[in-house]
């Protein structure tokens, strides 16, 4: 009967033995196995939600049909099927022997391999064992003559010209793992060749390679003894070389074969589009009474299960490498290299926990390859296996963020989104500024009902060129018909590049913000935004936070309005344009057509980039890198970008629909030369031409929808303003008037208070001695303050005076009349020389290890997060005291105010800045040191203090020099900068800081006495005498400039 | 209860710049204000300072011996504390400088008088002093009076008003003040001068300097090669040389380096500081590049643009290339 022996000519020590390695074998297998689940299962939760079985039916879709092996490298997909299917039908093949040898037969004796399904089986597995064959020498061939770079470990990228030994270590899996399945096959074959070539049984056809190879042994003459030597040799080769790749699968590259099945089945639909929030506080040790909350991943050890696995499933196949914008513009970052190092990390640290010692980020990951990744999404895109790389890229960042382990500009960047609520620095006021040269008005949201709520973002709001854009699309949308408002002011930084950045703490504030302005605006049913990172956020990542309506991008806007025929075209504009798929819109959220449809509408003849819709090329801008510079000298992503784009030839127009696009390729094509070769437009400005927008007459003819809305809606509202009008004073009144009853004593004690100090009270001037009077030193003391609770000191006590200090924005007036400029002329922000001082505090209180920083402030309510911010940074208490009489306080009302507190605190050093950013008096800390009786030295770059009776104290003198002196404790010393680089305060360690306790003390009208001065006038300073302006753009200014050096050279 | 004191601070045996500038201010308003000029020097050697000081309008020169020639702000209160009182004087005079924004402060605390820093005009109204300072970087001016102070202490800006010309005949005389055992005096330990640098700004005729705006370390070779193209020694802001993108030597001002041969200053992305000013505003030419058209940087500046510095730097590379 159609069969054949297994164990031919094996004796049954042979065969024992055989049995021994297979066993240990398969112990060694599933060792691996345990050990991998043992680690995952020991690892932290996953932070996103993982639906397995969701995610097991793609998995099989994707194993099976091998689509993502298959993309952008089709020939190494069409070798990797047929190992895949080859290895598979051998295992089954295999596994069919075993289950009749071991197990239905002796335990049955049923038997099930012979006659025509043993006939069907040799078939299937000799096609199978070809195909594995083919497979593995098409692979070695590639690797090892083909050479693609993205297969290189060298990381030229980062300078490097040797590999480096672990790199090496990989080669060598690599190498093992194609020779090991080119052994199994050859060696099976061999096996089945000298078998049939010595039984030469009818049904050997039924083995066709085998069966040819035996015809050819045959043919050239092989013996029955040579064949027999070589069966009995080979048949131990085959088998052992067969165990042990069982044995090395979970050890060898061969573990992508287990590890792929999980990582596909658990991919996250939404990752990298949908952060995760960080890890809830783990339990704390038990001596520690306060959990330490998760931050980011600062160890491998705060990696979850998912992670690992995914890092266990890199085959190292290289397309996140080849498709990275970090590492193909040469910066120090490759997604391969990152996820390689970490797993080699990660697999060192389980075997011996810490022993290593080497730090996650630093030795093993360095900081600068974190911040040279732009979250474009392209490697986890095109992974094969599903490895989530730009999520663990952010934990990281978290940390960095955390520890304020960052460049200068983004720190900057970070506290301006924090303090105005966008990242250009200009007033929040100022945000909608764009639509006043828009000739008909724009709805407040915040004020009147829309259709549509517009986010703006901070590109396309503050930048001038983006400006340009958005009042295209508002007039679009205008001649449309399209309804829609803004927030204004109430609109912030959506957060997308902030969350990406690692800021998560303010992220979660802005997403917070944003939807509490979305929440209090008026009725609107949608969001539209020109800009696809606010989308991407608002749609995806703000529902965790709350709830939010529908979003689109205008993209899809227009694409619509041109198909329902409100925008017609009439000039149809026959160009040839190219597309660039911003990252956030194409490959995060799908939308790859839209933007090509209008195109098509408009007439515009598109011809695709090499790298466009999912590939597309990232401008280099995403993950906060446009906050971030980048290095002098190397390409950048975006002048990449433009070489690719005129590559193409004849273009016309390179298009965006991305605010960031536009800023960051308008300056590529300028500085990559492609100056000439075409102009970067927006797509809304080549619709707004082909629609012929200029002809449109959108003052007078407001769309009739708008005009019907229009109409309704002021008719709604007076009738509801007179009814809000009536009840609001009804009320009002009442209110008023019981609380006047409540309160009558301490009215008049408040309203006494908040006279200006400008105008002091009768018996305070009868007080102070009059001019004429005779004269008189009188010293001034320390303010009467409230006691308030303070608490008993442990070891030496610093006090830091803390300012908020307003800068002016550039559109203030002063109100000359009253000697005043309005509050909502500033932006506030902690005076640069008290952060100095506080990081002096902190930096005493390190090095002593011992010692409380206590920091105080002298301002409103809103001043509170100034105080705030300085306990974030490590201060340990505050205190805020308080009175409208303060409000224009000069240095000597302040310095008596401190003077209050310190007398109750009691600090054994006082540290103020050496000048507030405001005011500029430089005089506070002294007059303050004077009314405390402390000895003191002013504009000091440091401090030398062991909690002893004298400290050394460096100063600065003017022109560079410095002087050292040594000076009693306690003393009072004010700050300049430059000394120590203030440290960043996350917005998690400010919220963090609402745990720490400030005590707020009433200021019990202390600026009604004994000011210093009296301010008689308010004013700008006279125009005459300033420069003469030259007008113009840069180019304009440039020319003008050098005509002024060459004249002042005399060249001319 | 008259006249005006003007505390002299000297250097290394040489009176500083304010000093003389201080008295022409008081000069200014001596006769309106009432009572005689006094210049106070207190130092270890103060025969020759006091010489210095004998300009025209100078009344008197008081002189207080100090055991060392070192700065003390505890000393320098004690002093004047006790000169204003003893002559009952109606105008202290201090710079606004690292020393006087030391003691300045202090002495006003101490007299209870009225008082302002940082002043740069000083008028009266009347008999009464008004003094002008500013805020907000110089973008508002304030005039300050002093209602019922029989005393007023003011610091005043340096390079900002002018000295007299002509010498003096000031009588000049001693008063002693027990300086040996004020409480709070620090002890002198060593001066540190600037660390020793590539490049002396006070000998540069051209300066291109760059503020802030820089915002990144790396972002600076393309104003060190703009720099090296135009010829142009490179400054820098106070912050740029605090975050050490640049060696201190760099940084043009108060606490810098006063750029004292310049003809041609190029202030790219600075704000205009007071203390930036004080190094550069007598330069010839000034030329201000700053995107905020409100900059206190263009009240000085003979040129000025509002552009981006960045885009200003590559049309001026390629207008030199
Ligand atoms: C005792 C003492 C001594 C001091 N000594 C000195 C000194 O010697 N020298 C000195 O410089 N400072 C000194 N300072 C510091 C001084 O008060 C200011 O803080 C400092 O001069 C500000 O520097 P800046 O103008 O570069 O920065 P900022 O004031 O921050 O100004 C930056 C400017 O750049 C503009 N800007 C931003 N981006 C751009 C862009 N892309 N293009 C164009 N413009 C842009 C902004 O509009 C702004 O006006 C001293 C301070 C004290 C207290």
């Amino acid at each position: 009967m159609e069969t054949r022996e297994l164990f031919w000519e094996i004796s049954s020590l042979g065969h024992t033995l055989f049995f021994v390695v297979a066993g240990a074998a398969m112990a060694v297998a599933f060792a691996g196995v345990v050990w991998h689940v043992y680690r995952y299962a020991r690892a932290r939760r996953s932070p996103v939600p993982v639906h397995p079985w969701r995610g097991f039916w793609r998995m099989v879709f994707d194993v099976f049909s091998q689509r993502t092996v298959h993309r952008r490298d089709r020939s190494a997909g069409h070798a990797h099927t047929p190992i895949l299917y080859g290895f598979l039908l051998l295992l089954a093949a295999t596994s069919i022997i075993t289950v009749e040898y071991d197990i239905s037969e002796p335990f049955f004796g049923f038997t099930f391999w012979h006659g025509d399904f043993y006939l069907a089986f040799s078939l299937i597995a000799d096609l199978a064992g070809l195909g594995l064959i083919v497979g593995v020498v098409y692979m070695m061939w590639r690797r090892w003559q083909v050479r693609p770079a993205k297969l290189a470990y060298r990381r030229e990228y980062r300078g490097e010209t040797e590999t480096r030994p672990r790199a090496r270590a990989w080669e060598w899996d690599d190498t093992l793992f194609l020779w090991a399945l080119l052994l199994i096959g050859v060696t099976g074959f061999l096996q089945e060749a000298v078998r049939l070539a010595m039984d030469q049984p009818p049904w050997g056809p039924w083995s066709p390679v085998g069966w040819v190879l035996a015809q050819i042994f045959l043919g050239l003459g092989m013996d029955e003894a040579a064949a027999a030597a070589i069966r009995r040799a080979n048949w131990w080769i085959h088998g052992i070389a067969a165990l042990a790749f069982i044995a090395g699968i979970p050890w060898t590259k061969a573990k992508h074969i287990l590890a792929v099945l999980g990582s596909l089945s658990t991919r996250d639909a939404l990752a990298l589009r949908r952060l995760p929030k960080p890890a809830p506080a783990r339990a704390a040790a038990a001596d520690d009474t306060e959990p330490e909350p998760e931050v980011g991943f600062g160890s491998i050890a705060q990696f979850s299960w998912k992670d690992l696995l995914n890092l266990d499933a890199c085959t190292k196949c290289g397309r996140c490498h080849e498709a990275c914008p970090a590492t193909a513009s040469g910066a120090p970052l490759s997604p391969r290299d990152l996820i390689l190092d970490l797993r080699a990390h990660a697999a060192q640290s389980a075997f011996r926990p810490g022993a290593n010692g080497a730090a996650l980020i630093g030795d093993v990951i360095e900081a600068e390859t974190l911040w040279s990744c732009r979250s474009c999404g392209a490697c986890m895109e095109i992974c094969p296996v599903g490895i989530e790389h730009p999520p663990m890229i952010v934990q990281m960042r978290r940390q960095l963020v955390e520890d304020g382990a960052m460049e200068q500009q983004l720190r900057d960047t970070l506290d301006m989104i924090a303090n105005r609520g966008n990242s250009f620095g200009e007033s929040p006021r100022s945000r909608g500024g764009w639509t006043s040269a828009l000739e008909f008005p724009v709805k407040d949201v915040r004020a009147e009902p829309a259709e549509n709520l517009w986010f703006v973002g901070d590109y396309a709001s503050y930048d001038p060129r983006n400006q340009d854009v958005s009042r295209t699309v508002a007039r679009l949308f205008r001649a449309a018909g399209l309804d829609f408002g803004l927030l204004y002011e109430s609109e912030r930084t959506a957060g997308n590049d902030v969350r990406r950045v690692g800021e998560e703490g303010l992220f979660e504030s802005l997403a917070e913000h944003n939807l509490e302005a979305m929440g209090a605006a008026k009725q609107f049913d949608a969001i539209v935004t020109t800009d696809p990172h606010s989308y991407n956020t608002i749609r995806n990542e703000y529902p965790d936070f709350g709830e939010v309506a529908p979003i689109r991008h205008y993209t899809s806007v227009l694409a619509e309005l041109l198909e329902s025929g409100r925008l017609t075209v009439v000039k149809p504009l026959g160009r040839r344009v190219t597309l660039h798929d911003p990252c956030h819109l194409g490959r995060f959220n799908g939308h790859y057509d839209e933007p090509r449809r209008v195109l098509e509408l408009i007439g515009c003849e598109l011809v695709d980039m090499p790298r466009c819709r999912d590939n597309s090329f990232c401008c280099g801008a995403g993950g906060g890198r446009i906050w971030i510079p980048d290095p002098v000298g190397k390409e950048r992503p975006a002048e990449n970008r433009m070489h690719e784009a005129a590559s193409l030839g004849n273009l016309d127009a390179f298009v965006v629909c991305c605010p960031k696009d536009m800023t960051m390729f308008e300056d590529a094509r300028k500085t990559s030369g492609h100056e000439g070769d075409f102009v970067v437009q927006d797509l809304a400005e080549l619709v707004a031409e082909a629609i012929d927008l200029k002809s449109i007459d959108l003052k007078e003819v407001p769309a009739l929808v708008d005009r019907i809305t229009e109409a309704a809606a002021t008719r709604i509202a007076d009738t509801v303003a007179d009814r809000l009008a009536e009840r609001l004073a009804e009320t009002v009144t009442e209110r008023v008037l019981s609380e006047l009853a409540d309160r009558a004593p301490t009215l008049t004690a408040a309203a006494a208070a908040s006279q200006p100090a400008s105008a002091p009270k009768p018996e305070q001037q009868a007080e102070a001695a009059p001019a004429s009077g005779p004269w008189r030193a009188a010293p001034v003391t320390a303010a009467t303050l409230p006691p308030y609770e303070v608490p008993a000191k442990e070891g030496p006590r610093l006090l830091v005076a803390v300012k908020r200090v307003g800068e002016l924005n550039p559109d203030f007036a002063i109100d000359e009349a009253g000697g005043t400029i309005a509050d909502e002329h500033f932006e506030y922000e902690l005076n640069e020389w008290d952060e100095a001082a506080l990081e002096e505090a902190l930096l005493l209180t390190e090095r002593l290890e011992a010692g409380e920083v206590v920091a105080v402030t002298i301002g409103p309510d809103d001043a509170e997060e100034t105080l705030r911010r300085a306990l974030a940074k490590g201060a340990h208490r505050g205190v805020r005291v308080w009175d409208e009489s303060l409000r224009d306080a000069d240095p000597v009302t302040l310095a008596r105010v401190l003077a209050g507190v310190a007398a109750q605190e009691t600090p054994d050093i006082v540290l103020t800045g050496a000048q507030s950013a405001d005011l500029g008096h430089g005089a506070t800390g002294s007059a303050l040191a004077r009314i405390l009786g402390l000895p003191h030295a002013a504009v000091v770059l440091g401090i030398e203090w062991d909690g002893a009776d004298a400290m050394t104290v460096t100063r600065e003198l003017e022109g560079g020099m410095r002087q050292q002196l040594t000076l009693p404790a306690p003393a009072l010393l004010t700050v300049q900068t430059g000394g120590s680089t203030p440290r960043y305060a996350t917005m998690r360690m400010i919220k963090q800081a609402r745990k720490k306790p400030i005590a707020v003390v009433d200021g019990a009208g202390v600026g009604l006495e004994q000011a210093g001065a009296v301010v008689r006038r308010l004013y700008e300073p006279p125009k005459s005498g300033r420069a003469a302006m030259i007008e113009g753009d840069a180019e304009a200014v440039a020319k003008a400039i050098a005509d002024i050096i060459r004249d002042k050279r005399g060249e001319v | 209860m008259a006249g005006i004191l003007v505390v002299a601070e000297h250097f290394d045996g040489v009176l500083r710049d304010v000093t003389l500038e201080m008295i022409g201010a008081a000069a200014e308003i001596k006769d309106g204000l009432g009572g005689p000029l006094a210049v106070l020097v207190i130092g270890q050697d103060v025969d020759a300072l006091a010489s210095a000081a004998n300009l025209e309008g100078v009344d008197e020169i008081v002189t207080v011996a100090q055991a060392d020639a070192h700065f003390d702000p505890a000393l320098y209160e004690e002093a004047v504390c006790a000169v204003a009182e003893a002559r009952q004087v109606r105008l202290v005079l201090i710079g606004h400088t690292a020393a006087g924004m030391a003691f300045g402060p202090a002495v006003a605390a101490r007299l209870g008088s009225g008082f302002a820093s940082d002043v740069f005009g000083l008028t009266l109204d009347g008999a009464e002093p008004i003094a002008t300072r500013s805020g907000y970087g110089g973008k508002v001016s304030m005039d300050l009076a002093f209602p019922d102070k029989p005393v007023i202490v003011l610091t005043l800006r340096g390079a900002t008003f002018k000295a007299p010309e002509e010498a003096g005949s000031a009588s000049i005389a001693s008063f002693t003040v027990e300086l040996d055992a004020v409480p709070g005096a620090g002890t002198h330990i060593d001066y540190l001068p600037a660390p020793p640098a590539d490049v002396d700004i006070g000998k540069a005729e051209f300066i291109l300097s760059v503020g802030r705006a820089l915002g990144e370390d790396t972002n600076l070779p393309q104003f060190s090669a703009l720099a090296e193209r135009l010829g142009a020694t490179l400054g820098c802001s106070r912050p740029v040389a605090d975050s050490g993108w640049l060696p201190k030597a760099h940084q043009v001002g108060q606490s810098g380096t006063i750029a004292g041969n310049c003809s041609l200053y190029l202030a790219l992305g600075i704000s205009g500081a007071v203390q930036h000013l004080a190094g550069m505003k007598h330069v010839d030419t000034i030329i201000a590049v700053n995107t905020d058209p409100e900059a206190p940087i263009f009240n000085v500046a003979h040129h000025g643009a509002c552009v981006d510095i960045f885009e200003l730097a590559e049309a001026l590379e390629r207008e030199f290339n």
